[in-house]
């Protein structure tokens, strides 16, 4: 792929991909905008990881669920030290921890482990799953100094108390000082593309993730996303990795699908994320990503773990679905303009309502760019209880 | 000032506010600051940095933190600055004032010490983690936490290094010092109190999670919150449980104290009265969807930054006023009676009246 790679719907693969977008449209939201070209600005000279996505076992998703692990809104740190030690050995199929953890981590390597606070303190990634990952992370012999956990905004790292929380010797690291700034950001990595007539067009990759660490492991939360659906790997990838998201959607558009996933073929973020540990200990099935309505957070009690994050959301988007089903909300993919508000009370407490138009076809959209398997039928889907 | 002890505390007038939550004493404020609902800006002032700790006050000069790694001292008249000084790394560390100098904790694994007039530093004491917590001073010494799970004693006057003594997590906690015993609370869980003149354990009391909160000590009672929801009274000599109180959430914030009351915010965006003999609520009050800040007492009246800046009436809990500004996570204002002195996440410096 050259250097400066413009994605278009052809590259897409489109026909299907922008089709169904379009059909979606034409039922509905028939006057939204039509999606832009994209063009994506990778780091130079990176050769593609066979340990980038879809990794070492696409189309696996491991799903380790313990009722005991979150009780009266607390994760339970002894039970998440077990499933995580579960979950690694189904996914790599070794009969050690520390060998599966070496899967995928080296001693040399400098791990960044990205979080996902937004929507702290109601539900965020826990710090008692993240501890027995860098537990794991070091079990390899990678010093503490060389762990970074991370995520662009600082505010909301503080928020979650992770500073605090996260063993002695890890770096906590907030991308961003406060709402703007670009220190923390490479120029010459970008994505391009103008949705709806924004001032700046472009998007830029964190430098942490640039140039800061050789490996991610991925930590993201089980949420329903008012504009993208949902938020899993993908978007706690693209979009926790890239600045100057919040111009893809605008009141009732997304572009989320397929920037998210346009964002996650970059690299060299694509090779760096290696292994994917979804915080399903708190499922939010209404008012993501940003609520703290305890209502519509169900205690899910559940990890998923993989090295295929189009597969992991894939699952996840199901499980999002059936959940809203069972509590008589509409499917995040319904387009219906008497479901849409601005009011964000009403939004937040109304799970009939929301701002957008979602947009889940962004993991579709990743599955095309070959970033893992989107099709139900053909994930290996292993559960533990 | 006291300027041979090197304690942080208050004027005469009341007006000064020197260390997190006005003095050591840590009791948010009190005295006769009536915290009126302010009408307008007397200055206003963009830093061009965000700010994570809380401002501190002498003698009509606002000390202020800002996470760039400045920090300024500005004319709490007119907002003009007098100096700045630029650390090597960010600072989320509230200031304390310590004779003529300015203490803070910086990213860089350093405190630094100011002078209060030039803002020339005086000293600088190294350690291998980054300090978020605020120097506390006391008999001459000074006392913080560091991430790098230690908890230090250095001089006042040199910053040579007293001890060091190693605890099972991160210490963000900024310690509470009474005459001989220091007590904080550790990233471990644990709630510890070790002896003032060697670090030396004196007993250590388990919570259910890390602890981001810092204490208040009053009555020999050791008043702090824990990630584990619940707001904890432990005996100070014994570190036995007094009473706990549960939250709907975590508890980052840190109590002030007011009279027979403690004032702490949960996560779960209220404020809650708990009375410190007993645990008994007195009132507890939404402000916010978050509460991570520490509650100010002034004269009748409690003010929190969640979301904006919050006032509720110290009886009743009900909110007498809210201003639109200062959104904040640890910050906390500076109230003088006349005006309120607060800064926001976003670097912005308020002086309100």
């Amino acid at each position: 792929m050259d250097r400066r790679t413009f994605v278009k719907g052809t590259f897409l693969g489109g026909a299907g991909l922008l089709l169904h977008g379009f059909a979606v449209r034409a039922q509905s939201d028939a006057s939204a905008p039509a999606l832009p070209p994209i063009e994506t600005h990778g780091l130079p000279q990176v050769k593609p990881s066979p340990l980038g996505m879809p990794g070492l076992f696409p189309g696996r998703v491991v799903e380790v669920s313990n009722a005991n692990a979150i009780a009266r809104n607390r994760v339970a740190q002894p039970e998440i030290k077990v499933m995580i030690e579960r979950g690694m050995k189904e996914l790599t199929s070794e009969s050690s921890l520390p060998a599966a953890w070496a899967r995928f981590i080296g001693p040399a390597d400098v791990v960044g482990i990205k979080i996902n606070p937004s929507g702290a303190p109601a539900c965020c990634s826990s710090p008692e799953i993240i501890r027995e990952i860098v537990g794991g992370v070091q079990s390899v012999g990678v010093p503490a100094s060389n762990i970074f956990i991370y995520d662009r905004y600082a505010y909301e790292i503080d928020v979650g108390s992770y500073q605090a929380l996260v063993p002695p010797g890890v770096r906590v690291v907030g991308i961003q000082d406060a709402f703007s700034g670009l220190a923390g950001y490479d120029m010459n990595v970008y994505c391009q593309a103008n949705f709806f007539g924004e001032w700046e067009t472009r998007s830029y990759m964190a430098s942490i993730v640039a140039h800061g660490v050789t490996k991610i492991i991925n930590v993201p939360t089980m949420k329903d996303h008012s504009a993208s659906g949902v938020t899993g790997c993908l978007k706690n990838l693209g979009y926790g990795t890239f600045n100057n998201v919040a111009r893809s959607h605008r009141p009732p558009y997304s572009f989320t699908d397929p920037l998210i996933a346009v964002m996650c073929s970059v690299e060299p973020l694509r090779s760096k994320a290696v292994l994917h540990i979804m915080d399903g200990m708190r499922q939010v099935w209404h008012g993501g990503p940003l609520t703290q309505v305890q209502d519509f957070i169900h205690p899910a009690g559940t990890l998923y773990l993989g090295t295929d994050p189009v597969a992991i959301d894939t699952v996840e988007l199901e499980a999002i679905e059936q959940k809203r089903q069972k509590e008589g909300a509409p499917s995040v993919w319904e387009h219906d303009p008497a479901s849409i508000t601005s009011n964000y009370q009403e939004f937040f407490h109304n799970p009939s309502k929301n701002l957008f138009y979602r947009r889940p076809g962004h993991i579709a959209a990743a599955g095309k760019l070959g970033l893992g398997i989107a099709d139900l039928k053909q994930i290996d889907h292993r559960r533990i209880a | 000032m006291n300027q041979t002890s090197g304690i942080s505390r208050p004027s005469k007038d009341g007006t000064d506010w020197p260390a997190l939550l006005k003095d050591n004493s840590r009791t948010g404020g009190q005295g006769t600051a009536t915290a009126r609902a302010p009408d307008h800006a007397r200055w206003q002032i963009r830093l061009g940095s965000s700010i994570r700790s809380a401002p501190v006050l002498r003698d009509g000069v606002l000390y202020v933190a800002a996470v760039g790694g400045t920090l300024h001292a500005i004319d709490a008249q007119n907002g003009l600055s007098k100096w700045k000084f630029q650390a090597a790394g960010q600072i989320h560390s509230t200031p304390s004032l310590c004779g003529n100098k300015a203490l803070f904790g910086c990213d860089d694994g350093k405190v630094y010490a100011v002078n209060c007039d030039s803002g020339a530093k005086v000293w600088e004491a190294a350690v291998s983690g980054e300090v978020w917590t605020s120097p506390v001073v006391r008999n001459g010494v000074v006392f913080f936490g560091s991430a790098d799970a230690r908890l230090y004693a250095v001089d006042a006057e040199t910053g040579g290094k007293r001890w060091a003594q190693e605890f099972g997590g991160r210490i963000y906690s900024t310690p509470f010092a009474t005459e001989k015993q220091l007590y904080f609370g550790c990233g471990d869980g644990n709630v510890y109190s070790v002896d003032m003149t060697s670090g030396k354990l004196l007993w250590r009391a388990s919570t259910g999670n890390g602890i981001d909160s810092s204490p208040a000590v009053t009555v020999e009672t050791v008043l702090i919150g824990s990630e584990d929801f619940f707001f904890y009274a432990l005996d100070a000599n014994t570190g036995a449980v007094r009473w706990k109180y549960e939250t709907g959430l975590g508890i980052a914030s840190s109590p002030a104290v007011a009279g027979d009351l403690a004032i702490i915010g949960s996560k779960d965006g209220y404020l809650y009265a708990l009375e410190i003999q007993t645990g008994r609520l007195r009132w507890k009050t939404q402000v916010s969807e978050v509460v991570t800040a520490p509650p100010v007492v002034g004269d009748g009246v409690v003010c929190i930054q969640a979301g904006g800046l919050v006032a509720l009436d110290l009886v009743s809990g009900r909110v007498v006023w809210r201003a639109g500004l200062g959104g904040a996570v640890q910050s906390a204002p500076v109230l003088t009676g006349d005006v309120i002195y607060l800064v926001s996440l976003d670097g912005e410096v308020y002086a309100l009246e």
